[in-house]
Formats: C-alpha cells, sequence, structure tokens
C-alpha cells in the first residue's frame, strides 16, 4: 500500500440506519470511520413511514427532544375494506402518547436519517456524501479472500480494516461482495415486495379533527382487503403533524402477475372512500417509492466475511409481520456490527472468524429471534392469498348484513347474513387456514 | 396540471417530487439481446414511474426514460437476468427525497 492510499479503520457502504448505528458505534470506541453515502446527504433516497425507536433509544437517549420525528403512534388501526364497505379495528393506549410513546413514530425518514448522521458525526465519524461504491477492493483467493477497500465512482479507492455494507434494499455492493467473497446466500432466493407512496400535505387542524387526535398524537392505519384484489401487501395511512403518508406495498411478483401498474392500485387505494376523505383537500407534496426485501429468514445470507459486515435491509433483516419492523433491525444490526468491528479492532483481527461474534450476537436478540420466528410468513402469504381477499370481504359483508336494517326478523337476517358468510368459504380449509394464518401474529 | 389530488397524472407527481438530473450519464441501460426474447415485458407495469416504454421504432424492445427514476430497483429484480443494467445515479444525483 503506497503512502498516497487514504486507510481508515472502517468504512461503511450506505448512511441509512443500519449504516450510520455501525458508524456511531464505531466512533464512540475511537475508531476512525468513514460512512459512504451516494445521496447528497443521508436519507435523500430513503422511504419509509413508521420508526420503532427502541435500538435508537439506546444509541441516542436524548432522540426524543432532538430527533425530527413527526408524531407519536398513539393509536392503530387495521382496517379492512370492500368495495365502498368496510370494517376496521382501532387501539391505542394514553400511555402511547407520552414518552417514550410505545417507541413507534412516524418520520420523514430523509429529515430523520440526516439528523441521525449530525449525530453520527459529532461522535466522530466522517459522512462522506455523494459518494457513489462501485464494489470493494479485494486482496487474496479462495478462502483468504479478503475485502481491503472500497472502489468508489471516479475517485480513487478507500481503504479500511473493517468493511460494513449497509447499502440498503436495493444493494448491489453486498451482492457482488456475497459473490466475490464467496458467501453462502440464504436458504431461499430473496425477493421484495415494493412500496408506493404519497406525501399529502394538510393543516395540522385538519389532519387533527379528521383522526380526532391531540396536538401531541399521531396515528397508522393499515389496510388490507379492495382495492389490492389478488395483491400479496396492504395500504397505509400514517399522520404526520402536517402532511399524511398514504402508499401501500406488496409483493413485487404479485404485481407482476396481475399486470398491475403500482401507480394506478395506489390511485385507487387513494380513492377508496374511507381513504378519500382522510386525505381531500390536500396537496401532494411527493411521490416515492422503495423496494423491501420481504423473504425474510431463510433469505438471509452469510453476514459476514473477511473485512466484512453485511447489517439492515441488504442483509434482509426485515420483519414481515403486522409489525413491520425495519429500521429497527437495521438498526439493531447495526450497532452490533459495529460492536464487533470494535473488538476486531482492538484485537488487529478482521478475519471471518474473528468477525464471527457479530453473528452470535445477532442471534440473540430479538431480530434474529423474530426474523426466526415470522419466517413462514412469505410462504403463508403465498400460499394464503385469500387472507387478503375472500376472508376480508366475508367479514365485511358479514358485518353489514348483520347491521342493515330492516323489517325482516333479526333472526332471519342473521341466518341469511350467516349463510351468505359460509357460502363460497371451503369449511375445513377455512377452519386450516386461519390456524396457519396465527402466525402472521 | 390538475391540481386535484385525485386526478394527478404520473407527470404531475413525478413534477412534485425533487430530482437532480444528470444529463450526462445514462444509470439504466437495456440490453436489446434479452429485451426480444423476453415476453414478459414486466418492467413495462411493473415501474411507479414508467420508466420503460415499448421503443416507437421497434415495438419489440423498450426504452427508458432513465430521468424519472426513483431508483427503487424494482425493475433490476423482476426483469430477465442480465436485461437491465441498472447502475447507481452520481453521487448526488437523481431522486431526492425530501419527505420520503
Amino acid at each position: 500500500m503506497s503512502d498516497e492510499q487514504v486507510k481508515l479503520d472502517a468504512l461503511v457502504v450506505g448512511g441509512g440506519p443500519a449504516g450510520l448505528a455501525a458508524a456511531l458505534t464505531m466512533a464512540r470506541q475511537g475508531m476512525e470511520v468513514g460512512v459512504l453515502e451516494r445521496g447528497d446527504s443521508c436519507g435523500s433516497k430513503n422511504v419509509s413511514g413508521l420508526l420503532y425507536t427502541t435500538v435508537l433509544s439506546d444509541l441516542l437517549p436524548d432522540y426524543l427532544d432532538s430527533a425530527p420525528l413527526e408524531r407519536p403512534v398513539s393509536r392503530r388501526t387495521l382496517a379492512f375494506l370492500d368495495g365502498e364497505a368496510h370494517w376496521s379495528a382501532t387501539f391505542g393506549a394514553e400511555a402511547w402518547s407520552a414518552a417514550p410513546c410505545n417507541h413507534t413514530h412516524v418520520v420523514h425518514r430523509p429529515q430523520f436519517d440526516r439528523w441521525f448522521a449530525e449525530q453520527t458525526e459529532e461522535a466522530g465519524a466522517s459522512i462522506l456524501d455523494s459518494m457513489v461504491v462501485e464494489g470493494l477492493v479485494y486482496e487474496g483467493d479462495g478462502p483468504g479472500k479478503r475485502a481491503v477497500g472500497v472502489q468508489v465512482r471516479d475517485d480513487e479507492p478507500l481503504y479500511a480494516d473493517a468493511i460494513v455494507l449497509a447499502d440498503g434494499a436495493n444493494c448491489l455492493v453486498t451482492e457482488s461482495a456475497i459473490s466475490e467473497l464467496g458467501l453462502a446466500k440464504g436458504k431461499k432466493p430473496q425477493t421484495w415486495a415494493l412500496g408506493v407512496k404519497q406525501i399529502v400535505a394538510l393543516p395540522r387542524e385538519k389532519i387533527e379533527d379528521r383522526f380526532n387526535l391531540d396536538p401531541h398524537e399521531g396515528c397508522a392505519l393499515d389496510f388490507f382487503g379492495s382495492p389490492f384484489e389478488g395483491l400479496v401487501g396492504g395500504g397505509f395511512l400514517y399522520t404526520g403533524r402536517e402532511t399524511v403518508g398514504v402508499g401501500f406495498a406488496a409483493k413485487a411478483e404479485s404485481f407482476a402477475a396481475r399486470k398491475l401498474k403500482p401507480r394506478e392500485v395506489l390511485d385507487a387505494f387513494c380513492r377508496h372512500p374511507v381513504v378519500r376523505k382522510y386525505l381531500q383537500g390536500g396537496e401532494l407534496i411527493e411521490y416515492s417509492c422503495h423496494m423491501i426485501p420481504e423473504s425474510g429468514y431463510l433469505a438471509i445470507p452469510e453476514l459476514i466475511g473477511n473485512g466484512v459486515l453485511i447489517a439492515g435491509d441488504a442483509a434482509g433483516l426485515v420483519n414481515m409481520s403486522l409489525y413491520h419492523e425495519g429500521s429497527n433491525h437495521a438498526m439493531a444490526s447495526g450497532r452490533a456490527a459495529g460492536q464487533t468491528a470494535a473488538k476486531a479492532h482492538a484485537a488487529g483481527d478482521f478475519s471471518k472468524a474473528a468477525l464471527q461474534p457479530y453473528v452470535s450476537q445477532l442471534q440473540d436478540t430479538f431480530v434474529m429471534k423474530d426474523m426466526a420466528k415470522y419466517q413462514e410468513i412469505p410462504e403463508i402469504m403465498d400460499a394464503l392469498p385469500e387472507l387478503f381477499s375472500l376472508y376480508p370481504r366475508k367479514l365485511c359483508s358479514l358485518l353489514i348484513d348483520f347491521f342493515t336494517v330492516s323489517q325482516q326478523p333479526k333472526a332471519d337476517t342473521q341466518k341469511a347474513a350467516i349463510r351468505k358468510f359460509f357460502a363460497g368459504l371451503p369449511k375445513l380449509q377455512g377452519a386450516h387456514n386461519l390456524w396457519k394464518a396465527r402466525k402472521l401474529v | 396540471m390538475s391540481t386535484n389530488l385525485f386526478d394527478l397524472s404520473l407527470e404531475d407527481k413525478l413534477y412534485r417530487t425533487r430530482f437532480e438530473t444528470d444529463h450526462d450519464f445514462r444509470h439504466i441501460e437495456v440490453e436489446d439481446s434479452v429485451c426480444r426474447t423476453c415476453a414478459e415485458r414486466t418492467c413495462l407495469d411493473i415501474c411507479p414511474a414508467e420508466v420503460y416504454k415499448p421503443d416507437p421504432n421497434d415495438a419489440r424492445l423498450v426504452v427508458a426514460r432513465y430521468e424519472n427514476c426513483l431508483e427503487c430497483g424494482t425493475c433490476r429484480v423482476m426483469c430477465e437476468p442480465e436485461g437491465i443494467r441498472w447502475r447507481f445515479p452520481n453521487g448526488g444525483m437523481g431522486v431526492k427525497y425530501r419527505y420520503g
């Protein structure tokens, strides 16, 4: 290595929650860390709705006072749509409006990530924005092959002892590193959901009136049923202070199989009477989309190689159950990767074997325990399209039929409603499916 | 341009998203030889920004309006292997979300 080469203790590819948590952790251990971010600031390529903050509260305990959080989620709704009918379950607790707000907040990720990057810089890491990593630089061959640096587009390579790969869902760098270093892929290939989202600006009072919120409250509504007919996924409404995020995510393959255009499905969702009333009069201020790795536990690749640790979405660490937990897993894995890299730094050994504690540490946390618990979700969602169409519709029409007011005797109304409910619902299969579906929770 | 939230065209929507267009770097390139053999043409429907359109000069091929790309990467993972060469736009270029 010549004198002109720039070498740091660690480089992090990607300035999202995983990469920043890793960089923050390593910088606090006195390591010289650089975060390579391809956007002109951290978060400028990122989209998401809810942020769970349990790991953040460990990393930056003052976050409630200083982070750009929109609203806490003090109330949640699971709603089922059927044509123009609907039913929903809403739940919440006063405690969720008071710190730490059930560790659930609506955020605008470009704003949140930029703040997180500032905290990471304050801890001593360097954020190198507008830098595109084309791939890693390697030395050696066979099992001894190791990553020694990153190839930056139109620039000299940068070198480091440890490289944390946190390049997100569309992880070109991680993919090439897995193949270059011969890391084991997951037992199943990764597949992705596609999320499409609109940010609608509305006056604060309108949001609070429409969603029935106090100024310090917020809510999250998740939708299933039509107009997601045949799509494996659902829609959402999240309240910001003066914005409403409306969108939906579904398996990319289920769009393709039905030749549905994501934008048109989102439009249909926004026009549904239930959704429309929340949004009308609002002004669209941004349209966005993002992929989500959704194959779960069985698609997680080997997370370490010589000189390399993989974290966050790039590692496929997304819980696709009703919890929709990704960013928190990203921070937990980034933190664990950073802790292991700091130990490796102290020991002067960055071999795959020396990085093994990252994997075992992660196995002991909620991240891998939850990933393992929900490992059957992708299969269940594929095998039971009824969950997203037939069942919600049946439940919806049962309630509508049950409560439709008429001069017919109630016994007849109820009998007819129940008969209609079971018509076209394969009985044994229905019970079996519901039993399987318990794993979604 | 419509201002009713529910009637916005894709162009209206993209207009409200901030971009830093790089006129010197096409970060998406379609491999015509793969494209010619593709019956699915998933790219035409799957892209939320409708970057892919049938090539007006050859209906078997598609053209990519890379300037509209929101960089999700779905086309890359859904296309036939080697069908789309998808690279990251240059640093600081491309989509710049303000809200995400």
